[in-house]
């Protein structure tokens, strides 16, 4: 490794979602208490500064990379600024609007049930249908006005130890063309080296990954062994004539066009001026290898209760993302050697809601807290970080993900038979037959190809109207890379590919993708692997789906990936 | 060599356009903005003449305050300083008006080289840079792929039509508008984002410029459309005797018979 040129910094967070936000907005607000107290004479000790706090975000700008669904539970957010909703004008967040009804369906291919009572946990009022990416911005401008300093477009690339403590990260480099050598701009990236560095990535984070690859199991807290499971929730924006569905009103699905052994629903929320949020969640934890989740939710838009709705408007925009499904069981580590996990980072998703925001805003608040605390005592020990996981522990976070700590285990089995379980869970304050329903990492769900040759749902033909093909929909995620550069998505081993993967498996990374980076091209002998990276929406399902686990998905060149407005 | 970029925030490229209510617009809230490509290389171009010659880069940029996003980038890349000039819409099509506020904001600091873009990528009308140097009474070049600085005078290579170009040669000072590609625009990097926090950033409104140039925004936008695409494909079909005679039929009737 070259030399890197260091940038110092006492406090660095790793992705600006609105966990990373939240940690940045909330540790400014404790900083410009402390000071004040101190110039009142109610506090002794030295000033601290807002300037020691930096974010890197790989998105080209705040927001780029958020895509939600969203229903917000607000509750996080009027801890973080009371004034969120109160008030008129810039100090007021961007709410598409308030929830107004709640309806949730089971369907059939052609049917549809919906259900006369709602379970407790479908319950949406008095939450917010947003736009995340909109939510993000805006927090985005209260993190740079209150002092600290946001890097867009600079992706936390690895983490770098000193002496088995995490001490920073590297960026980037840029300016490196596809085979490896310097451009003329090319441009290295830095050692930011921190005292402690927060990792809020989101799902799958690609440093978080590498920290959890090098933490010995004995430092797993006891009982919280599950791996994390996730889900690929694939997601459009439409404008429709408007007058055709009440703005507020929230559509859950579960059933068609899942089968019934696999975990996910669908989702339809409708915004003010006719645009309505649409999207399939399909657990990433499914047997049949030649599952398509974009084609699914392709598919999902023709069902009359969607089409209706959707018909005569027009795609506007298009995402992709993974969710942590796995709740309480899989958090890993809340602090480790220099880190603090927040966010979908650490996990803090509540699978049964769908809800996430308000956890990973929490998270950050609670992180960032105790971050204040060892700024205060200039002490920085694992010990005094480790004061974050109390926190969450004595918080609602645990209140809220601790009855639903076996959901999604029961559900990994499908709707059918991990409804029995839920139910019994919803008795028993969430334990259900028993204490901790286990689990296994997604990919290993996956049957190969001679097993599982029932069921071949035909390929479905975009219209072009309703559907979209992989390629038309990856246009409206305004995804750009510099083309020529290394490829982000590193495959240790693409003889696997072309050989036992074919065999085995038909090559589910075609299917999984739902961005078309990956395709089977005609070789010389045999069909080999292609890459389309500049493709890619950072979604991440490859390196968690991919059967054998030899794809790596690392962070391309800062700037890069998806520009998801409004999503 | 005291240098003055213009710079233009547009809409990113990949932006989803959706017309606005009143047809006068794109809708704003669809948008993500970066600095007009070309403008990129302008000021590339300036940040090198400067690390050859010595000097000063300064960036000017008209808009409402989004627009100080592109100003601190340029600002994180090299360049020493900024002018903001507050107007409520950058897309105003009358770019006289725009290049006279910009001449009344920057006339009094006699920069030696002014660069602009050759055009911009949302209205594209490659009219500003040129008015401006009508404005500020120097001499101008547009569409350059080269520079060359010898004492007191400038050789530039313009672009013509079809591969073609010419130099031209002319005293300093000067204003070029240039094309895109003739450089690769370096990085900001992380230490230049964290010092351009600290740089000036001078913000004037049209009122403290002179209502002589506020005055004149004199064009108008009466609507903007989306053109109406009137192709038209048919599939004649049948084997392949079949469908050619067809396409004969159907050229006598509708082609041959249609006035000429
Ligand atoms: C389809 C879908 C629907 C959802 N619906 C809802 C809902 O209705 N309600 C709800 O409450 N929650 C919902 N969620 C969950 C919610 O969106 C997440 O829980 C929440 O966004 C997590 O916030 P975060 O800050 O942890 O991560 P993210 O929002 O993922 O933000 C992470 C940020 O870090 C950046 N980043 C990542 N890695 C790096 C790196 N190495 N270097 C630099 N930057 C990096 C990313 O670009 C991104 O900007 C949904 C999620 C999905 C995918």
């Amino acid at each position: 490794m070259a030399e890197r040129e260091r940038f110092d910094t006492t406090v660095l967070i790793v992705g600006a979602g609105p966990a990373g936000l939240a940690t940045a907005l909330r540790l400014t607000q404790l900083i410009h208490q402390h000071n004040s107290e101190i110039d009142h004479g109610s506090r002794q000790g030295r000033k601290l500064s807002t300037e020691e706090i930096c974010i890197l975000e790989k998105g080209r700008e705040i927001g780029s990379h958020l895509l939600s669904g969203a229903v917000m539970d607000p509750r996080a957010l009027r801890e973080l600024l009371p004034e969120f909703d109160s008030v008129e004008g810039p100090e007021s967040a961007p709410i598409a609007c308030p929830v107004a009804r709640d309806e949730v369906y089971y369907l059939t291919e052609r049917g549809q049930w919906k259900l006369p009572i709602l379970p407790p946990f479908f319950h949406n009022s008095g939450n917010k249908i947003v736009s995340l990416n909109r939510l993000g911005r805006w927090l985005g401008e209260k993190v740079e006005q209150s002092g600290a300093t946001v890097f867009a477009g600079f992706a936390g690339r690895e983490l770098v130890y000193e002496e088995g403590r995490v001490t920073g990260v590297l960026t980037d480099d840029k300016g490196v063309d596809r085979a490896g050598n310097h451009k003329s701009n090319f441009e290295p990236g830095y050692h930011v080296r921190a005292r402690i560095t927060v990792l809020a990535e989101g799902s799958r984070g690609s440093l978080a990954k590498q920290l959890l690859a090098n933490t010995p199991p004995s430092r797993i807290p006891p009982g919280r062994s599950n791996p994390q499971t996730y889900a690929v929730g694939v997601k459009e924006l439409w404008e429709i004539p408007s007058g055709r569905i009440e703005p507020g009103t929230v559509i859950h699905s579960a059933g068609w066009p899942l089968r019934s052994d696999q975990f996910g629903g669908g989702w339809l929320y409708a915004m003010p001026e006719g645009m309505i949020s649409v999207g399939l969640v399909s657990g990433l934890d499914y047997r049949d290898p030649r599952f398509d989740p974009h084609t699914a939710f392709q598919r999902y838009k023709t069902h009359p209760l969607i089409r209706r709705i959707l018909e005569g408007g027009k795609l506007v925009k298009y995402g992709a993302k993974s969710i942590p499904e796995g709740g309480w069981y899989s958090l890993p580590p809340l602090s480790l050697s220099g880190t603090l996990l927040v966010g979908d980072t650490a996990g803090f998703l509540n699978s049964q809601r769908l809800k996430g925001i308000h956890l990973a805003i929490k998270s950050g608040m609670l992180a960032a807290e105790t971050i204040y605390q060892a700024m205060a005592a200039d002490d920085f020990s694992d010990e005094r970080m480790s004061e974050y996981a109390l926190r969450v522990e004595n918080s609602w976070i645990r209140e809220e993900l601790w009855p639903v700590r076996n959901f999604h285990q029961a559900m990994q089995n499908g709707l059918l038979r991990g409804g029995v379980h839920v139910a019994l869970q919803l008795l028993t304050g969430g334990r259900g037959l028993y204490a901790r329903y286990p689990s296994r990492p997604g990919n290993e769900h996956m049957a190969k190809l001679l097993q599982e040759a029932e069921n071949i749902q035909p390929p479905l033909v975009p219209d072009g109207k309703l559907t979209f093909s992989k390629t038309t929909d990856v246009f409206h995620s305004a995804t750009r890379h510099e083309e020529n550069q290394p490829s982000h998505l590193l495959i240790a081993d693409t003889n696997i590919c072309n050989t036992r993967c074919t065999v085995e498996y038909g090559n589910p990374c075609q299917n999984f993708c739902p961005a078309a980076v990956y395709e089977m091209v005609e070789g010389k002998q045999r069909r080999e692997i292609h890459l389309n990276p500049s493709n890619c929406v950072h979604c991440k399902t490859c390196d968690i789906m991919d059967p054998y686990q030899i794809i790596t998905w690392v962070p391309p060149e800062g700037g890069g990936g998806p520009s998801y407005e409004n999503l | 060599m005291k240098i003055l970029v213009c710079l233009k925030q547009v809409s990113a490229k990949e932006s989803t356009l959706r017309l606005s209510e009143d047809s006068l617009h794109v809708r704003e809230s669809d948008l993500s903005f970066e600095i007009n490509e070309p403008d990129t290389f302008a000021l590339e171009e300036a940040l090198r003449l400067k690390e050859q010659l010595g000097g000063e880069v300064v960036v000017v940029s008209l808009g409402p305050a989004r627009i100080q996003t592109s100003i601190r980038e340029a600002l994180a890349k090299g360049a020493d300083r900024g002018i903001h000039i507050e107007t409520e819409n950058a897309e105003s099509v009358d770019r006289t008006w725009a290049a006279g506020l910009i001449a009344a904001a920057v006339r009094e600091e006699k920069f030696d080289l002014v660069l602009t873009g050759l055009q911009s990528d949302d209205l594209g009308t490659g009219q500003t840079g040129v008015i401006l140097a009508e404005f500020l009474g120097l001499p101008h070049a547009t569409i350059i792929m080269e520079i060359q600085i010898e004492e007191s005078r400038i050789k530039a290579k313009r672009e013509l039509e079809g591969g073609w170009f010419e130099w031209v040669e002319m005293p300093l000072p000067a204003l070029l508008t240039i094309q895109s590609g003739l450089n690769k625009p370096r990085y900001a990097s992380l230490l230049g984002i964290k010092k351009a926090k600290s740089k000036e950033m001078r913000r004037v409104t049209p009122v403290e410029l002179g209502a002589e140039v506020s005055g004149t925004n004199a064009l108008r936008l009466r609507k903007i459309y989306v053109p109406v695409k009137s192709k038209n494909t048919e599939f004649l079909d049948g084997t392949p005797k079949e469908a050619a005679a067809k396409l004969v039929e159907r050229i006598r009737r509708e082609i041959v018979s249609s006035p000429s």
